[in-house]
């Protein structure tokens, strides 16, 4: 069982050197996406500054942790770009008929469409994003308790974004026809830049309980200044459990239906 | 023409070709709208108005923004550089038609296409919600139509800049999500430009970026805040002024890219 | 080691009409039979072809017998192992390479692909190092594994993509056209390596290919598919004593002879004189050898085979129903 998670840990770890390499071929690019990065993050720090300026809460949150919601969300969503960078190519893998190769060798699928293309550049990013994430939750009041429950909520949170990226990757198996499934995920994820309240009703609900950006990162950061119910959070647990179940079974699914490119 | 009516009508049967993409796009522009809509909808609940909109201006704000910003934006120039790079672009120089005229008229299709779709979908959203339909104000139509072809040419020729980047370079991806950053913030699509301090609005006006969608939507959802703060017609010359500057760039890095360019690639 | 019995796939595939609206509304889903209960053996050590025209059905059955598609329906044992199931001890075992595509990664030179492929099949390092050794002999490439693959012809970069997928000395190597695209000089390279291979590590080899020429090289015997069926599974020679009724005659005239003479043979196939060639049915060949000998003044006579590209082409010809 350990030699298992050795060797399997050591082919993530040559597949991520891999990667490396290969963007580390271009620097003008490298420097030109993370500035990209930067100036977006600066941007749309500085819009909740400007929504601040004209109003102190916004349905019923201050500034302070809307900020630290954005910073959570951040985080988040870095997170997941860099470890699930390979779900971006996925469809070009189907296409071209490489996939079948990738199926043909003897460790799971997952360690490359998955996992396979960590993308470093996010991580010189993550960094200062996780500083940062500490620097204002600190600043607060904050007791270990909430503390603890928000990082496992954040966990939680990782947890529904690996089920959704699973699920792009069985609906790439399914059909041919999305080349943007995972771009609707990242902007269906957007949404959970700001608190999920300022949504109203409907909208609110699907994506708190349906579709749960809301408990991927609205939750938490509710969590750390103690308004999540109880109920919630094990709504929370239950969720992502359920996500991570349903889309390797949706995976399972794809791979008795993959018909494969060509021949 | 006829070529070029032939153009349009196969970019839009090109849509129908992949149903689950086409709709998977368009729940995608809806949830680009329904971010900066709500947030400013949230504000204004709390503060009944502020910077000269209420909760009816705001609410047309983004209306029109959402109807007109791919509409000016959205763009088939993307595929240029790719063209470059594999060799395709050849096929498309020796065909009898102008190369800058089959771009206009593909994303003609396309923005056409996407107006109208959005149309529907808010008008559906609105009626669902319950929310008021915005009305536009046809005070100033002339001025609107003004800088809206403003906006639509000036887009254009931005957009093809960036994709001749393809002559010189296999990396336009990185600078094209560079500049897409930067029209997504400073365009106006976030939040109402007018919104930004006295200071930077007046630097922002000296730059492209208001031209493209911003002027047009003020002046058809509420043209009278801005007026009374800027003259007319200074903004309409600055608008022409980069209209013109980008006109000659493009068309000169053209004429250059064709000459410089080996046809490398596979 | 392969067990086949009543194996079938259909494909679900939609069909467009160029209608605009059925195509968006009315979609129409069509089956189609890729393999039609198929069955055969193969044991240890045999080098096999599969040829068939496109569409017949080979690259599904080596999909099928990898594990990289579902079968429909019928039997399936590679190894003693369903192959879908891929588990792991199954797929260290085996090997697929397909002509013109690539799992190397492309930025990176070939010894880097190499390495990660130890780590994936756990090859130690001494049978490693061996493996290389002889693998990069046999195609004289010990220079080309430093070279990014990007920079390969294509005729290099399957030299590449043989030495990566055979490194683990699998038991079951599945070939889909691997010499396709390649020059003259790729193509003889990759066939004796093939043959080197085998008889060196006495693997089975399943190879499907539209070159004859790959075929009548390498493999002994012959299975031959044709929309979903199998039309043949024998060996090379004896597809001619069982298929081919025909033999070609040829003739060097030794002068001219009368139009109507030469027909008494049959309508000749080529002639220009001094050259003239019939195509005989086989029972009838002794009684026109009789006949030529007796009526036409020939400075020489050869008799031969029908090539087998032609036995092959009429049996597909015969099955089109």
């Amino acid at each position: 069982m350990f030699k298992k998670i050795k060797r399997n840990l050591k082919i993530f770890l040559l597949f991520g050197y891999q990667s490396l390499k290969t963007t580390g071929q271009s620097r003008q690019a490298i420097f030109l996406f993370t500035l990209g990065k930067i100036l977006r993050f600066i941007f749309l720090f500085g819009i909740i500054f400007l929504v601040f300026s004209k109003t102190k809460i916004i349905a019923g949150w201050s500034l302070k942790q809307v900020v630290i919601l954005y910073l959570t969300f951040n985080f988040i969503d870095t997170f997941s770009q860099l470890l699930y960078r390979e779900v971006y190519r996925f469809r070009t893998q189907v296409i071209s008929g490489n996939l079948d190769l990738i199926l043909v060798k003897p460790y799971h699928p997952f360690l490359r469409v998955l996992v396979g293309g960590v993308d470093f550049l996010d991580l010189l990013l993550l960094i200062p994003y996780f500083f940062l994430l500490l620097f204002f939750i600190f600043q607060e009041k904050i007791s270990f308790f909430s503390f603890f429950l928000y990082l496992t909520l954040v966990v939680n949170g990782l947890i529904i974004s690996t089920a959704f990226h699973i699920f792009v990757l069985a609906l790439g198996l399914l059909t041919t026809e999305v080349d943007n499934a995972i771009m609707i995920y990242r902007d269906i994820l957007n949404l959970g830049r700001f608190p999920i309240e300022i949504y109203q009703q409907i909208v609110s609900f699907i994506f708190t309980f349906i579709i749960p950006i809301g408990v991927m990162i609205t939750f938490p950061v509710k969590a750390l200044f103690n308004f999540l119910s109880f109920n919630n959070v094990v709504f929370a647990f239950f969720i992502s459990f359920f996500l991570l179940s349903l889309s390797i079974k949706l995976w399972q699914i794809g791979l008795k239906k993959y018909q494969s490119a060509g021949g | 023409m006829g070529k070029y009516f032939s153009i349009f009508t196969l970019t839009l049967k090109e849509y129908f070709a992949y149903r689950l993409n086409f709709l998977i796009w368009r729940l995608r522009v809806f949830v680009g709208f329904l971010i900066p809509f709500f947030l400013w909808l949230t504000v204004i609940k709390e503060v009944k108005n502020f910077t000269g909109y209420d909760k009816q201006s705001i609410v047309s704000y983004f209306f029109f923004s959402h109807l007109l910003a791919y509409f000016i934006l959205g763009t088939r120039t993307v595929d240029i550089s790719s063209k470059i790079q594999n060799g395709e672009i050849i096929n498309l120089l020796l065909k009898p038609m102008s190369f800058f005229y089959y771009y206009f008229f593909r994303d003609l299709a396309d923005k056409i296409l996407n107006l109208l779709l959005s149309f529907f979908e808010v008008f559906l959203f609105f009626k669902i919600f319950s929310i008021s339909f915005p009305s536009a104000n046809f005070q100033f139509l002339p001025f609107f139509f003004l800088f809206l072809t403003l906006g639509l040419f000036l887009s254009f020729y931005l957009n093809l800049l960036i994709s001749f980047l393809g002559f010189w370079s296999t990396e336009v991806w990185a600078p094209r999500f560079i500049f897409f950053i930067l029209i997504s913030i400073l365009a106006g699509n976030f939040f109402p430009l007018d919104l930004l301090p006295k200071k930077l609005f007046s630097l922002i006006i000296l730059t492209p970026f208001p031209y493209l969608f911003f002027l047009p939507v003020k002046m058809i959802s509420s043209p009278q805040t801005l007026m009374d703060k800027i003259n007319i017609y200074f903004l309409f010359f600055m608008g022409s002024f980069w209209l013109i500057v980008f006109f000659f760039l493009a068309r000169f890095f053209w004429q250059k890219g064709l000459k410089s360019f080996s046809f490398w690639g596979r | 080691m392969i067990f086949v019995k009543n194996l079938t796939k259909i494909y679900k595939v939609y069909r467009k009409t160029g209608n605009l609206i059925k195509d968006i509304f009315f979609r129409r889903y069509e089956d189609i039979l890729a393999l039609d209960e198929v069955s055969f053996e193969i044991s240890k050590n045999e080098l096999v072809g599969f040829i068939g025209p496109n569409g017949a059905g080979k690259t599904t059955t080596l999909k099928i017998l990898s594990g990289i598609l579902y079968p429909t329906s019928g039997k399936v044992s590679v190894l003693g192992f369903p192959p879908f199931e891929k588990k792991e001890a199954f797929l260290k075992q085996i090997s697929f390479v397909m002509g013109q595509r690539n799992q190397l990664i492309w930025d990176l030179p070939a010894i880097d692909n190499f390495l990660l492929n130890k780590e994936i099949y756990e090859l130690d390092e001494e049978k490693f190092k061996k493996n290389l050794q002889k693998l990069t002999a046999i195609f004289s490439a010990e220079k080309l594994i430093q070279k990014p693959v990007k920079m390969l012809s294509l005729g290099e970069r399957m030299k590449m993509e043989f030495i990566a997928a055979l490194l683990h000395q699998p038991k079951i190597v599945f070939l889909d056209e691997p010499t396709i695209g390649l020059d003259i000089f790729s193509q003889e390279a990759i066939r004796n390596f093939i043959k080197d291979y085998q008889k060196e590590f006495q693997a089975t080899i399943i190879l499907t290919s539209h070159y004859l020429e790959d075929v009548k090289r390498l493999a002994k015997r012959l299975i031959i598919i044709n929309r979903g069926k199998i039309l043949y599974d024998g060996s090379l020679t004896k597809i001619l004593q069982k298929f081919s009724s025909v033999k070609y005659v040829s003739l060097i005239l030794e002068k001219e002879v009368k139009k109507e003479v030469l027909f008494k043979i049959g309508k000749p196939i080529a002639y220009q004189f001094p050259k003239v060639v019939f195509r005989i049915q086989k029972k009838d060949l002794p009684q026109v050898v009789a006949f030529i000998n007796d009526q036409i003044p020939y400075l020489d006579l050869a008799i031969e085979d029908e090539k087998i590209e032609e036995v092959i082409k009429n049996l597909f010809e015969n099955h089109k129903d």
